[in-house]
């Protein structure tokens, strides 16, 4: 025994003397092969866009030999089309990064549509306040509900889930039941200000619709937040460990009221362009934008458990879906049949989150 | 030796890999009935997974299993437990929403003839089981209100229950307190006797000659050496699991000690909503001076958690009496935001579930308390942010390929030295640190007391709670012993051992030669 354990033991230090320290970390260097695997899934969601652009390209109808779908104001229908719920999938983004939900937004992007109209045309309101007032409105709201989530510890699902009930119930009350239709004339007192009819305009010879361009400074400045601030270090270690959050000193409470704070806003910012487009503040619009808002953060590769995820796959998920409707209804494919699709899609990028290569190990 | 039975188990050539790391290599293993077989060698040195290999759960393996001399292929988790192989895994494995009893039941539910669950039965025979192990505990407890070391204790008796012939014990010490080892060790005759054999893995040298017959020591997946347990001193043992000789684990502080950091006199928490699984301060008098680490010991339960989570302002709410007050301020810190902000640090007990963000970075765990005082009008400059955890996992010596792997795939000490790296960057003037070595390897530990050796050198001062009593006398300069929530002895490591420690902590009157000369500055505190 005695020599047995000599021998073992002299072989395999001379093999390997220094070895023992760096070979600790199970997980040294794993190769390109690895580092490429990883890149594809982080960016699942933009080579899933990008594919579901190929497929655009291949199953498009065209006309006269052009390609329907490559055309200049069908792409840009689409991006138009996601930009409502593109703007709730930020917020959202941010709801979910902390391990949280919103299942509030849609109803406030109905209540908010209300308000704006109605002060717009019945209290005959500049646009400029109308605008804030609707924006500290969404503001209040989420704050509220990120005060009932963080300081009394009910579960966010269940508090916006109240939430939804409140702000459906508000935008009924505040236009009284009938939708507000949004007519435009600078003398008439009972009109609007042409100028908010702008955000159902498109720009640059008509062609970018600014409801769009809304949506994408939005995503921008969202991006660009999560990227560099100290605040957004905080979101993420939220998301990833609350407790050891908590106890590294990020003041845990104060982070996820204004993240949902944030969300409020966003959903308020969404109410308006929605009833911009639409020249209409409609109480009953904005029903299941919550889940079309989910649906885009999760193709965008956010974990629903938080601490991992990008606005930028967001906003990638949100296009996916609106490219996606876009194929479809161009092929004639009814929209029973493409809710559809859309499920089986959601499902798939859940799926391939589950089989992201594990970047943890005991 | 024996050659003429066969053993109960054995294993041959084994060997695994994950990708390109190769876990085992060709390793032959037995375990013959009646004995004790400790397993040894670092984190990552591939226990573990011939552990895993033997109860099931990996099984796409090279190499071969006999079970009294029968080869035997596991597919399954369950085929090994057929075959009577039981596990106690490191990670506690309970449902915390349910019982005691539940949990032990868990998938074998008694039925009653009505075919309901029968409760009443479950519960007798799980205190029955409990009081084999020697836990007193009610059966119909909540997990979720045990203590970890309580949970441990009822993982081991749900392994019990399985009436194994071959039960694989992994690190089951962790989260013990010294006299609930004791319980432990005499389970473990109890079962020798009776012919079970029993695979035992741990980090503490000290149990392994206590309860061992055989010591095997793994190093990069290969068996390095083989001892007689009874034989084997801790110099012999770390030095096969590191592969060179390990210094002086110990560091001996020789920091000159300056002012009083930390004064706690006679503090009382009177909580608002009292829970009988808590011990909050009940009677706590003991300070810290700046270069000085004071250990605090004490039996699982005596409130050493407690006091570390009062003091940094996340313990129970509720009144107050008596003072507490950090460089000669009187304070009393609401949140751990604001302790921090005093200058307090604190490195919890379970850094998984307490200290890190595992599946995020390791440079977004280091720089997580201090991102504020690096950002510049709410930005935070990358450089900075990078130059600052690049300076303490050197510091510190982490061991890791990059600075934005997950702090997941880091070895366990290497996780512990994220966490105490994040505290440090605080720059705090009291460290409070919650069984910091516990789980971690040999080499890591020692790195460990190196770095609070240095913190104490820089001026910390440190107030250190461990349940392992040899590194509260190797490391402190003072140990605070607790009971039932109330300080009440302190003792001057210099001139006592772990013998004092543990009848201190035991409350068993036994005279402690240094105190009974009065040369330790303690005493009863009324």
């Amino acid at each position: 025994m005695s020599s047995d354990k000599g021998d073992v033991t002299t072989t395999d230090s001379a093999e390997e003397p220094d070895e023992v320290q760096a070979a600790t970390p199970v997980k040294g260097g794993g190769g390109g092969r690895k580092n490429v695997v990883a890149t594809l899934f982080r960016f699942q969601s933009l080579f899933g866009l990008a594919l579901v652009f190929i497929a655009g390209v291949i199953f498009s109808p065209n006309v006269n030999g052009e390609l329907i779908f490559l055309g200049v104001n069908n792409l840009f229908d689409i991006v138009r089309s996601v930009s409502e719920i593109g703007i709730l999938a930020v917020g959202m983004t941010l709801v979910i990064l902390i391990g949280g939900i919103d299942l509030s937004v849609g109803s406030m992007l109905g209540f908010s549509s209300v308000v704006v109209a109605v002060l717009l045309v019945n209290e005959n309101w500049g646009v400029g306040p109308a605008v804030v007032v609707v924006l500290i409105l969404g503001l209040a709201f989420g704050a509220l509900q990120g005060a009932l989530v963080a300081s009394f510890g009910i579960q966010a699902f269940i508090v916006t889930l109240a939430g939804m009930q409140v702000a459906r119930g508000l935008a009924r009350i505040t236009s009284g039941g009938q939708g507000v239709q949004i007519s435009y004339g600078n003398d008439d007192p009972s009109k609007a200000p042409e100028v908010f009819s702008l955000i159902g305009e498109r720009t640059f010879n008509g062609v970018v619709p600014i409801s769009t361009l809304i949506f994408a400074a939005v995503a921008a400045l969202a991006i660009m937040a999560l990227r560099v601030t100290s605040f957004s270090r905080h979101v993420y270690a939220i998301g990833g460990n609350e407790k050891a959050a908590r106890l590294s000193g990020v003041p845990v409470m104060r982070v996820k009221i204004i993240v949902f704070a944030i969300c409020g806003l966003c959903a308020a910012l969404a109410g308006i362009v929605h009833a911009g487009y639409l020249n209409f503040g409609g109480p009953n619009d904005g029903t299941m934008f919550e889940l079309k808002a989910i649906a885009a953060v999760v193709i965008g590769g956010t974990s629903l458990m938080g601490g991992r995820g990008t606005v930028l796959g967001t906003v990638a998920g949100a296009l996916l879906v609106g490219m996606l409707e876009n194929i479809l209804g161009l092929n004639n494919i009814k929209s029973d049949w493409q809710s559809i699709i859309i499920g089986l899609v959601i499902v798939l990028a859940a799926g391939l989150q589950r089989i992201r290569p594990a970047s943890v190990s005991s | 030796m024996d050659d003429d039975v066969s053993p109960l188990v054995e294993m041959t050539s084994i060997s695994k890999s994950y990708g390109g790391v190769q876990a085992c290599r060709d390793i032959d293993f037995t375990v013959r009935a009646g004995e004790v077989h400790a397993l040894l060698g670092e984190n990552g040195a591939g226990k573990s997974t011939l552990m895993k290999v033997l109860s099931g759960e990996v099984v796409d393996h090279q190499g071969e299993i006999f079970i009294e001399g029968a080869r035997i292929r596991f597919n399954r988790p369950i085929d090994a437990q057929r075959a009577g192989i039981a596990m106690i895994h490191q990670e506690l494995d309970l449902v915390p929403a349910l019982s005691i009893a539940e949990n032990i039941f868990l998938g074998k539910e008694l039925k009653t003839r009505a075919g309901t669950v029968d409760k009443r039965r479950m519960i007798r025979q799980t205190g029955e089981l409990l009081e084999r192990t020697g836990v007193a505990l009610d059966p119909r407890r909540l997990v979720e209100e045990l203590r970890t070391g309580e949970q441990q204790l009822v993982t081991i008796a749900k392994a019990l229950s399985l009436d194994a012939r071959v039960l694989i014990m992994d690190e089951p010490t962790s989260a013990l307190s010294s006299h609930e080892v004791e319980q432990l060790f005499e389970v473990i005759s109890e079962l020798r006797a009776s012919g079970v054999g029993m695979v035992y893995i741990s980090h503490r040298m000290e149990e392994i000659g206590r309860v061992a017959d055989r010591a095997t020591v793994l190093r990069n997946g290969s068996v390095v050496a083989e001892f007689d347990a009874r034989e084997l001193t801790a110099a012999q043992a770390s030095e096969a699991m590191v592969g060179r000789p390990v210094q002086t684990l110990f560091h001996t502080s020789t920091a000159a000690t300056g002012d009083e950091v930390l004064v706690v006199n006679d503090l009382h928490v009177h909580p608002k909503h009292p829970s009988p699984g808590r011990r909050d301060p009940n009677g706590i008098t003991l300070s810290v001076r700046a270069g000085e680490i004071v250990g605090l010991a004490g039996l699982l339960g005596a409130g050493r958690t407690e006091l570390l989570e009062t003091l940094y302002g996340i313990g129970s709410p509720g009144s107050w009496s008596g003072e507490v007050s950090l460089r000669g301020k009187r304070i009393r810190p609401r949140g751990a935001r604001r302790a921090l902000r005093m200058g307090m640090a604190f490195v919890p007990e379970d850094r998984r579930i307490a200290g890190l963000a595992l599946e995020h970075s390791v440079l977004a765990n280091t720089v997580l308390s201090i991102v504020d005082r690096l950002a510049v009008a709410g930005a935070v400059p990358r450089g900075r942010e990078r130059d600052a955890a690049q300076r303490s996992v050197e510091e510190l010596g982490v061991k890791l390929g990059s600075i934005n792997d997950p702090v997941g795939s880091l070895s366990g000490g290497n996780q512990q030295k994220v966490v105490l790296g994040r505290g440090m960057l605080t720059d705090p003037v009291l460290l409070l640190l919650d069984e910091p070595t516990r789980g971690v390897d040999v080499g890591a530990k020692a790195e460990i007391y190196r770095l609070l050796g240095e913190a104490a050198k820089r001026g910390v001062g440190v107030l250190f709670a461990s349940s392992e009593l040899a590194e509260l006398v190797g490391v402190c300069d003072r140990v605070i012993v607790l009971r039932d929530g109330r300080s009440v002895r302190e003792l001057n490591t210099s001139e006592v051992g772990e013998a004092d420690l543990l009848a201190a902590s035991m409350g068993e009157g036994m005279v402690v030669d240094a105190l009974a000369n009065g040369e330790a500055n303690g005493g009863e505190v009324a």
